[in-house]
């Protein structure tokens, strides 16, 4: 019998008392997480806190680029204690987990069971983080921190459908965790996939020391240990049937190859689809665009601090990699000279930390001019984007020739903010247009 | 016989000239060419010039001679310069109840506004399409609307284009109306000071080099020509120098033919002539203060434009196209730039700062922004007295100027000017010393709009 068909299980007796204060200590972690979240506040460090406190996050940035960013040693904080204490995030932090929780109960309440499922959430940590590996950490997106964060991008400047979309992370969990109490917290989150994978190499470290055979009994799978009890109960894994045959270690081992195969293979896919589509405009410090769709995990905090509701989640016009990343859109603003907003809120490394200095230095992209929409190719009196550009980075030139001025723009002082693009008076398109490069 | 003599002889013959109608009897005492219908008489025979003080060459210098300069008159506001921003200066200090002499350059008022052919008003409209540029500049827009064939485009939101000749025409009738005292033909060269305070101004004419003694002098000569002789520190800067031209028979081009080639650049934009457009030119940035430079642009933008407009006619559809002019003053964009006690800056507007001591409001160029405040310090100078900054040479930054400069704004400073001028006068005090209270209440009066 599985413990997902185990009517008492979420129930247990003796877990009553410290089922309360789990509920306690959750929701006052959801409350901070919202408050931290919440577009009113002018911290944008204390809301990129929220989805870098997962692990996966963490790890995912770290193997991408080899660096990390101060704000990615809370996930591998919070991984370190997962080592020891199982799934520990799970059952006192997790927002995304506590939402679940409720859901799930009154799933339970009206008689929804959660069938037999693979530890999909494993899977998808292992298949991420060997993307991560190649550069492209494929399914961080759906780290539940980032859902909870998704949450709240309809709270921000920045209003439309699109943004709708970035919030159904969380709604769809709650939808997963009705319909099938559990299945999200014990089989699919990867954040819970990635603590089990933590606490399956402790576990089969500690066997080794102790001198324990390979035929141990099993290591208790994720949902157990949210419980918190049951490391005598049998394991579920995808391979139920090698299952007696090989330890613990064993399948870890082989998960984690294939993982890493399935995930290196998908992420060169993913990278090689991506070379070929138009590039869209980032926010300022974002990687290299292959890097930069696979880092990004569609939080949402860089979209929600943009003061000048420039960011907007992509409705996939740039290719499936790019699906609901930030893109950056010139109608209404441009991106303001000393703004560095998006940058700290990013949890992941996909954007750079830049100071006001720093960003000066690396462009969002540079403003290509058409002299056949351009005002003073018609000899009009438009000195429009010259006077607009906060880096004096735009000369207006005389031809001898064509007996006119072209605007030309200084590559090594542009650092592509778009003023000159909001400014051009030109209508429905505009004479100068910031081109990623 | 003395030089008012002369002048006044030269003005009865001129009238006389004028009125008469051809093989009538002039008035009594002149002969009468009955063979041409011509008439011309005798000022002075035989005679040399009066009053000469001629540089002479001492050891290979040019040396100019001390001198008396002949005082023209004595007014209460000497305005220096008749374009946009002086008509406008000289109107509103003349309601406002000073005695105003007005002296322009050339034969015409408006400037670079008829004179340079920039017939496009731009400047006064926001990105809301709210007008920002009232008072006197806006009752001479009602007047052109008025007249046919004077303005075209007024519509809310939209930058009109004037006809010159009919501007010229409405300018003539607003300074007469007003009863300001005007000397065309008349180029202010130099400013009559004592220490930091200017007493007037001195022009040079056909009539010699003159002084107008003034209590408030306001520089409205675009190019701070009386700021700079009067000591005031300025920027000296480069900016575009164009030539604006007009082309014809725009509405005789066969569309048919037209079609087949691509269309001719520089066809500019239609005035309220129909089938003539406007042509702008934007020119090189140089130094509209250099003779050479000045005569260098000249002839080379005439040179393009003829050459274009043969151009244009080599194209199918456009054999009809013809020059119609060239604009009669060369387009000097900015020049000299007032430091003034105050300064119009990209960062204000930006920050949209509101100033206490505003004069008027500026407008956008095509719309693009909202209005900034321009304030009364952008007017005066830091250590000249009695002198008065308008129009495109008021304290600017470098990228606020491409909008001071425009028309409407001139006609907005100009407005300020006027009235702070006469202010400065009825209180008896420097124009520095004015309860800027009082300018804000007669601009008001005035209908001027002060955001």
């Amino acid at each position: 019998m599985s413990p997902e068909d185990d009517p008492q299980i979420d129930a247990p007796a003796q877990a009553e008392g410290r089922g309360f204060a789990r509920w306690l200590v959750r929701g006052a972690f959801l409350l901070a997480a919202g408050a931290a979240l919440w577009p009113g506040w002018d911290r944008p460090a204390l809301a990129a806190l929220v989805p870098a406190a997962s692990p996966l996050v963490a790890f995912s940035a770290l193997a991408a680029t080899w660096t990390l960013e101060a704000v990615g040693w809370l996930g591998l904080a919070v991984a370190a204690i997962a080592l020891v204490r199982r799934r520990w995030f799970c059952r006192w932090v997790c927002p995304t987990g506590l939402c679940a929780d409720a859901a799930g109960r009154l799933g339970r309440r009206a008689g929804l069971r959660c069938p037999r499922l693979p530890v999909l959430g494993q899977w998808i940590a292992l298949v991420t983080l060997a993307g991560a590996c190649l550069g492209y950490p494929l399914l961080a997106w759906l780290d539940p921190l980032a859902m909870f964060a998704g949450l709240f991008a309809p709270f921000g400047p920045r209003l439309g459908p699109v943004v709708w979309w970035s919030a159904v992370g969380v709604p769809a969990v709650l939808a997963i965790s009705l319909w099938m109490p559990g299945a999200w917290c014990g089989r699919v989150c990867p954040l819970g996939g990635m603590q089990d994978l933590l606490a399956g190499v402790t576990g089969a470290v500690r066997r080794r020391l102790a001198g324990v055979k390979d035929r141990a009994p099993a290591e208790p799978d994720g949902w157990h240990a949210l419980q918190g009890r049951g490391s005598d109960l049998p394991v579920t894994t995808p391979f139920a049937s090698l299952r007696a045959c090989h330890s613990p270690g064993w399948r870890m081992a082989r998960r984690a190859v294939l993982g890493a195969a399935i995930g290196g293979v998908w992420a060169a896919m993913v990278r090689a689809a991506r070379a070929a589509a138009p590039r869209p405009l980032r926010p300022p410090g974002a990687r290299p665009e292959p890097e930069f769709t696979g880092l990004c995990i569609r939080c949402g905090n860089c979209i929600r601090v943009c003061p000048t509701a420039i960011l907007a989640p992509d409705p996939g016009g740039h290719g499936l990699a790019g699906l609901l990343a930030p893109v950056l859109r010139f109608e209404s603003d441009y991106c303001r000279e000393d703004c560095t907003r998006c940058t700290a809120a990013c949890p992941s490394g996909a954007l750079v930390r830049l100071t006001a200095d720093s960003k000066r230095l690396g462009a969002i992209g540079l403003p290509k001019v058409d002299m056949g929409v351009c005002l003073l190719g018609d000899d009009r009196e438009c000195f429009v984007c010259r006077n607009s550009c906060p880096y004096e980075a735009i000369r207006l030139v005389f031809s001898e020739v064509e007996y006119t001025l072209t605007p030309q723009v200084d590559a090594g002082k542009c650092p592509g903010c778009g003023a000159c693009e909001v400014a051009c008076p030109t209508t429905p398109v505009k004479a100068i247009v910031v081109a990623p490069q | 016989m003395n030089r008012r003599d002369w002048l006044r002889a030269l003005g009865l013959a001129g009238a006389a000239a004028g009125l008469a109608p051809l093989g009538r009897q002039g008035a009594a005492g002149q002969e009468v060419d009955q063979a041409s219908g011509f008439e011309s008489h005798t000022v002075a025979g035989r005679t040399t010039q009066a009053n000469r003080a001629s540089p002479a060459l001492v050891g290979g210098k040019v040396v100019q001679p001390q001198r008396e300069l002949p005082v023209l008159n004595k007014t209460d506001v000497l305005v220096v310069g008749g374009g946009s921003a002086g008509v406008i200066a000289a109107i509103a200090a003349r309601r406002a109840g000073a005695q105003v002499t007005l002296v322009e350059r050339y034969g015409h008022f408006g400037g670079l506004w008829t004179g340079g052919l920039v017939l496009l008003v731009i400047g006064h409209i926001l990105k809301d399409g709210k007008q920002v540029c009232q008072g006197i500049g806006e009752e001479m827009m009602r007047r052109l609307d008025k007249l046919d064939g004077a303005i075209i485009d007024r519509r809310p939101g939209v930058n009109p284009t004037v006809d010159a000749e009919a501007v010229k025409y409405v300018m003539v009738e607003m300074i007469q109306e007003a009863g300001v005292k005007v000397l065309l033909h008349c180029w202010g060269v130099d400013a009559v000071v004592n220490g930091h305070t200017v007493a007037g101004a001195v022009f040079e004419s056909k009539s010699g080099r003159q002084a107008i003694l003034a209590k408030t002098v306001v520089d409205a000569t675009g190019d701070g020509d009386l700021l700079a002789a009067a000591g005031a520190e300025f920027e000296h800067r480069t900016h575009n120098v164009g030539l604006v031209s007009r082309i014809g028979n725009l509405d005789r081009v066969d569309p048919q033919q037209a079609g087949q080639a691509p269309k001719p650049r520089h066809l500019g934009s239609p005035t309220p002539v129909p089938g003539v457009n406007w042509v702008n030119l934007h020119g090189p940035e140089v130094d509209g203060l250099d003779v050479e430079t000045l005569t260098r642009m000249e002839m080379s933008h005439r040179k393009f434009i003829w050459q274009n407009v043969q151009k244009t006619r080599r194209t199918p559809g456009y054999e009809k196209v013809y020059l119609v002019e060239t604009a009669p003053q060369l387009g000097v964009r900015i020049t000299r730039v007032l430091i003034g006690t105050n300064r119009v800056t990209v960062a204000g507007v930006k920050a949209g700062t509101r100033v206490a001591d505003a004069i008027g409001v500026g407008g956008a160029a095509g719309g693009s922004h909202g209005e900034w405040q321009i304030p009364y310090g952008a007017l005066l100078p830091v250590k000249v007295d009695n002198l008065l900054a308008a129009g495109r040479c008021i304290s600017s930054d470098l990228r606020m100027a491409d909008l001071v400069r425009l028309i409407p704004n001139c006609f907005v400073t100009g407005h300020a000017a006027g009235a702070a001028a006469a202010v400065a006068v009825r209180d008896g005090c420097r124009p520095r010393d004015v309860e800027v209270a009082k300018v804000q209440k007669v601009l008001r009066d005035q209908e001027a709009y002060l955001g």
